[in-house]
């Protein structure tokens, strides 16, 4: 019997398919998210990405979740749902050990402004200082219009070297005249910082050549 | 001249990283995430990279944990310059690979004696 090797669009279809047998309300979803099969998985958190009743049990498999791609659905599902419960469960991610997750959850809440508005200073003010600098990150591509507000006042504020720094790197980029003074600030704060003052020089020399 | 690659997301790093180690003789070169750089090195490889943790993409313990796999590249020297300074953190990096694990804000002259020995031009 001659073998007829399938291609990869049919496996997909065939795949898809065999997935998608299992019953598809909201119960079987839910279940589905235990499946051993990270295929599975990945099915029922697309399909549960219009669900807000599953936010909790989406942000509950976030912490178990091991396949990377299951991860970034339920990443973006939650992201895409909104809302306090979903929000949360993805900046909890910013306190997680693993790197991955932690940098996949920055990308995600920086696509969704106006649901992280409300949060980003309790984030600038959070005890942790990493919480901190990943709050810096999320500002990077932030679409809003406070994001240098909220800069300045980090670097006026934050006590922390790193957290300024972050801030200052992303100051280089975004900043206007108002934020001359506390970038000068900053450097006389940390004048015995390399690091900072070559930052700092950096991106007054930029802010004054686009005044220009 | 050794050849260094600089990866890390902030454009403001890598120039201060550049100006160090080009000031101290060495070339270099710059990636803005994990997977920049490991495009680079498979294509030519460097002496030394110096990586950053938390980048878009690929962070640098998976660059370093990727790299590490490639057989030609697996001895050569890589330090970790990072913002977490925790026990644990410290512990991943060499876990996936680093030579070295050094908190930021590092200073000019750190970052040049540490890549010396790396690269064994101490004097």
């Amino acid at each position: 019997m001659a073998f007829i090797k399938k291609s990869a669009t049919e496996i997909d279809a065939v795949d898809h398919e065999h997935h998608r047998e299992v019953k598809r309300d909201f119960a079987g979803l839910i279940a589905e998210l235990d499946s051993d099969n990270p295929t599975s998985r990945r099915w029922a958190v697309r399909d549960l990405a219009h669900t807000h009743e599953a936010c909790p049990e989406l942000v509950a498999r976030l912490s178990i979740e091991s396949d990377a791609s299951v991860r970034t659905a339920i990443l973006s599902a939650l992201a895409h749902l909104g809302g306090e419960i979903a929000i949360s469960g993805v900046v909890n991610c910013l306190r997680s050990e693993d790197a991955a997750l932690r940098n996949e959850a920055i990308e995600v809440l920086k696509e969704v402004p106006n649901e992280v508005e409300s949060i980003i200073e309790s984030l600038l003010n959070d005890a942790d200082s990493d919480v901190r600098i990943f709050t810096v990150n999320i500002l990077e591509s932030l679409r809003h219009s406070n994001v240098e507000k909220w800069l300045i006042s980090v670097i006026e504020k934050d006590p922390h070297i790193n957290v300024c720094a972050t801030a200052l790197d992303l100051l280089s980029e975004v900043g206007s005249e108002q934020a001359i003074p506390a970038i000068k600030e900053l450097k006389n704060r940390f004048a015995e910082e390399p690091y900072i003052c070559f930052s700092a020089d950096l991106t007054l020399k930029r802010i004054e050549e686009g005044v220009q | 001249m050794k050849h260094i690659l600089v990866i890390d997301d902030a454009a403001t790093v890598r120039m201060y990283h550049r100006n160090i180690l080009e000031t101290a003789g060495y070339r270099v070169d710059e990636a803005i995430n994990g997977i920049e750089a490991l495009e680079k090195a498979l294509v030519k490889p460097y002496d030394l990279y110096i990586v950053d943790v938390n980048m878009p993409k690929l962070d640098g313990y998976g660059f370093l944990k990727e790299f590490r796999r490639q057989e030609d590249l697996s001895q050569t020297p890589a330090i970790m310059v990072t913002t977490e300074a925790g026990a644990n953190d410290r512990a991943l990096g060499y876990a996936a690979g680093a030579n070295l694990y050094l908190t930021k804000p590092i200073k000019p002259h750190e970052l040049l004696s540490y890549t010396r020995l790396l690269l064994g031009d101490l004097a």
